[in-house]
């Protein structure tokens, strides 16, 4: 048992957390809250030249041979930002996939170019009518998909879309003239489209049964909402810190207003929600890394860490008064950063029956 | 990272799971209960553990202890807890009385004292609180007259668990120095409860007879050779003290234990097909894991030679919290006859789960309450700013 990071990772969270604070002010993260396509393609490019497009991706497809664990650090630093980048979801939900279930030419094609970040993918769950992305899918269909998908992510700057349906995965290129992609009145988090496929050509994500497949998105989504977890975790320890900020710096009735022990004490439940999501997602991260079944380790982190986002974020508001309820200030960015990520992957109560079903439960 | 147990530390776990089964009788339900036998039971543990070698496996080897690594002792505390602690009072000597003695005591102090906790034959109580200072705890006004060779003391002592099991030894905190500020003027005692004068009390609670008691000195005499530490400087090692003690209890798994306990039940009574049974106690295991992680940092830092400060304290905040939500969720799951105590035969649990709430009514109240603890955090943690 050991719950530090190695000397590698610290490394890694250290070059993160410089590279937020000196590249990505909140005015980016701002800035891309209602853009159409939600893309900041310079510091994509950046991101992309330090090699954290890629960093799950294995060597030999061009990645960094990194594991997920080193994902979640990486990506725990960036929503310190928060940063507005597209890789969380082009690595968990289209490299990783495509590596586990795609043809030889399928990586081939995709995982250098997702790798190096010249290329952008997403997968497509959600159904109109469906209740969250855990729903089968109703779109079927083989050569040519026709239907609409919900809450896509990144849809617009996506290269490829990962695309369930009833007869499993397809690859779908969304720049090829038949899918229209419009953003969501969203949350001004990832950005989240409504994808229309009008005949879309679209190929078979390798031969594996429908089974296999419906097992390869299940474990994109339990990667994807680790991650975002992580990400999250940053969020929380931002909008912590400006709390604490604001709490010393504001004065009212002659003190701060830190002083005051229910505002005081607001913040260390705030801290200590916090450090106890951090560890949970670390412990599920490891355990994606390994071999065994991961079900429980991350539904564990999700139950709890989605309780807790919710949490963390109402005492960061309470605390900042209404200070923080103004865009003016920057823990909005964060907020909606939490509450997309809340309710996304399956509320807390779904990860809760998860973990009910681990524990002897007739 | 990580997140696992070595071999080795599997089997020491499965070693000392054996050892219980075997040692615990049935009828073991832990300390402050009205049962004679249970005093007696936890000599004889004490005793059976310290010939394999396991009751100061936490302590140096110059001490007669065996060094143990962080996570062997870990193990150790995680099986105590859940099995009610069956070292009884005597988990205070070693978690910190003892420590406090080889870091503060002298060769004569440790040579006196150490062996018969080493050995488990003592029982201490601890002088801490007092009716006038709890929180404030720095404001104690027991008083120790200095005459040379001697101490005399004088005061009143309240909530000292273990004092009427009887304790032989009393680790006491007195005013030596009433100009000096508040907290530079305290010392430590290490007090002979055969002395004359010397009045125990005990104090009833709602978890039932035998927890607390008051201590009354008057005119108690103790010679100078059981000072520890340095005069009017005892108020570091009341800090170092509490930093031990803080890192030693693994209340987790105490709730970990009843948590199993409630499954079983569920499983037995035929609701734990119950969607809103099982998400409660679903969300009774996610907080034990969170809590369970949250201790294991606090250890892998000191197994990487750092102090746990505020980390121990978040550890300690969810522990407490942990262990009364578990006792509350695990009543209403119980129904009305949750509220049935164990000498009533149609108890669920053999009483088990009301006897785990009364208890845990003082969790976030003893050695210091959450309110404090979050204090110490906010202030030293956060860097919050004090009150004016």
């Amino acid at each position: 048992m050991d719950l530090t990071l190695s000397a590698e990772q610290r490394l890694l969270a250290e070059a993160a957390r410089g590279f937020v604070v000196r590249s990505c002010p909140p005015e980016r993260a701002r800035a891309m809250v209602a853009d159409p396509i939600g893309l900041d393609a310079e510091l994509w490019s950046t991101m992309a030249g330090l090699g954290w497009a890629g960093l799950p991706v294995p060597d030999a497809q061009g990645g960094g041979g990194g594991g997920i664990l080193d994902l979640a650090v990486l990506c725990e630093a960036l929503g310190r930002g928060p940063v507005p980048s597209p890789v969380l979801v082009s690595t968990t939900l289209a490299a990783l996939p495509i590596l586990w279930a795609g043809s030889e030419s399928q990586r081939a094609r995709w995982l250098p170019a997702l790798a190096a970040g010249e290329a952008i993918g997403t997968m497509a769950i959600v159904e109109p009518g469906g209740r969250d992305e855990w729903d089968d899918s109703k779109l079927n269909g083989d050569g040519a998909l026709t239907g609409t998908k919900l809450l896509v992510p990144w849809a617009a700057s996506a290269d490829v879309l990962v695309v369930t349906t009833s007869g499993g995965l397809r690859l779908v290129e969304p720049r090829s003239g038949q899918v229209a992609v419009e953003r969501h009145d969203d949350l001004g988090a990832d950005p989240l489209f409504e994808v229309r496929l009008s005949a879309a050509a679209a190929e078979p994500l390798g031969s594996g049964a429908t089974e296999f497949q419906a097992g390869v998105v299940r474990r994109a989504i339990d990667h994807a909402a680790v991650i975002q977890l992580a990400y999250a975790v940053g969020c929380a320890e931002r909008a912590l810190e400006l709390a604490v900020q604001h709490a010393s710096d504001r004065h009212q009735f002659g003190q701060p207003i830190g002083s005051f022990q229910a505002v005081a004490h607001r913040c260390v439940d705030m801290l200590t929600d916090l450090d106890a999501t951090r560890y949970l997602a670390y412990r599920a991260a490891w355990a994606l890394d390994g071999s065994g079944d991961t079900d429980l380790e991350v539904a564990t982190a999700l139950a709890y860490g989605k309780d807790a986002l919710r949490r963390i974020f109402v005492h960061a508001h309470q605390v900042h008064g209404a200070m923080g309820f103004s865009t003016e200030h920057d823990l909005h960015l964060f907020t909606r950063r939490a509450k997309s990520f809340e309710l996304s992957y399956g509320a807390a109560a779904r990860h809760l029956d998860r973990v009910a079903d681990h524990m002897g439960l007739a | 990272m990580d997140f696992s147990f070595a071999p080795e530390e599997v089997a020491f776990r499965a070693e000392l799971r054996s050892f219980l089964a075997d040692a615990l009788p049935a009828w073991w339900r832990g300390m402050f209960v009205d049962d004679e036998r249970a005093i007696p039971t936890t000599r004889d543990i004490c005793r059976r553990l310290a010939e394999r070698g396991w009751l100061t496996m936490a302590w140096p080897p110059e001490f007669g202890g065996s060094g143990a690594s962080v996570w062997m002792q870990t193990i150790l505390r995680e099986e105590m807890w859940a099995n009610e602690e069956p070292r009884g009072p005597q988990y205070m000597n070693l978690n910190y009385i003892g420590p406090l003695i080889m870091r503060y005591g002298s060769p004569e102090q440790q040579q006196r004292f150490l062996p018969p906790m080493a050995r488990g034959e003592v029982i201490w109580c601890q002088g801490f609180s007092e009716p006038d200072a709890g929180s404030d705890l720095a404001a104690l006004a027991t008083r120790a007259e200095d005459r040379g060779d001697h101490f005399v003391v004088d005061g009143r002592k309240i909530w000292t668990s273990y004092a009427d099991a009887p304790a032989d030894w009393c680790l006491l905190l007195v005013r030596t120095n009433r100009s000096a500020p508040k907290h530079r003027g305290i010392s430590v005692l290490l007090v002979d409860m055969a002395t004359p004068g010397i009045d125990v009390r005990p104090i009833d609670t709602l978890a039932g007879p035998h927890e607390f008691n008051e201590v009354t000195f008057d005119g108690v005499v103790v010679p100078r050779d059981c000072l520890l530490g340095a005069v009017d400087e005892g108020w570091q090692l009341v800090v170092a003290g509490l930093t031990f003690e803080r890192a030693g209890i693994a209340r987790y798994a105490r709730a970990g234990r009843v948590i199993e306990m409630l499954v079983e039940w569920a499983n037995t009574t035929g609701c734990a097909a119950d969607p809103n049974v099982r998400r409660k106690l679903a969300d009774l295991r996610v907080r034990y894991e969170a809590a369970r992680l949250l201790n294991y940092r606090a250890v892998s830092m000191q197994a990487a030679g750092v102090v746990p400060t505020t980390e121990a304290s978040i550890a300690r905040i969810h522990n407490g919290q942990l262990e009364q939500l578990v006792s509350q969720v695990g009543l209403e799951l119980l129904g009305p006859a949750g509220q049935l105590g164990a000498d009533d035969p149609w108890a669920p649990l053999q009483g088990a789960i009301r006897r785990h709430w009364a208890r845990n009514v003082p969790t976030t109240i003893a050695a210091g309450t959450l309110e404090v603890q979050k204090n110490v955090v906010a202030q030293r943690g956060l860097g919050l700013p004090r009150p004016s």
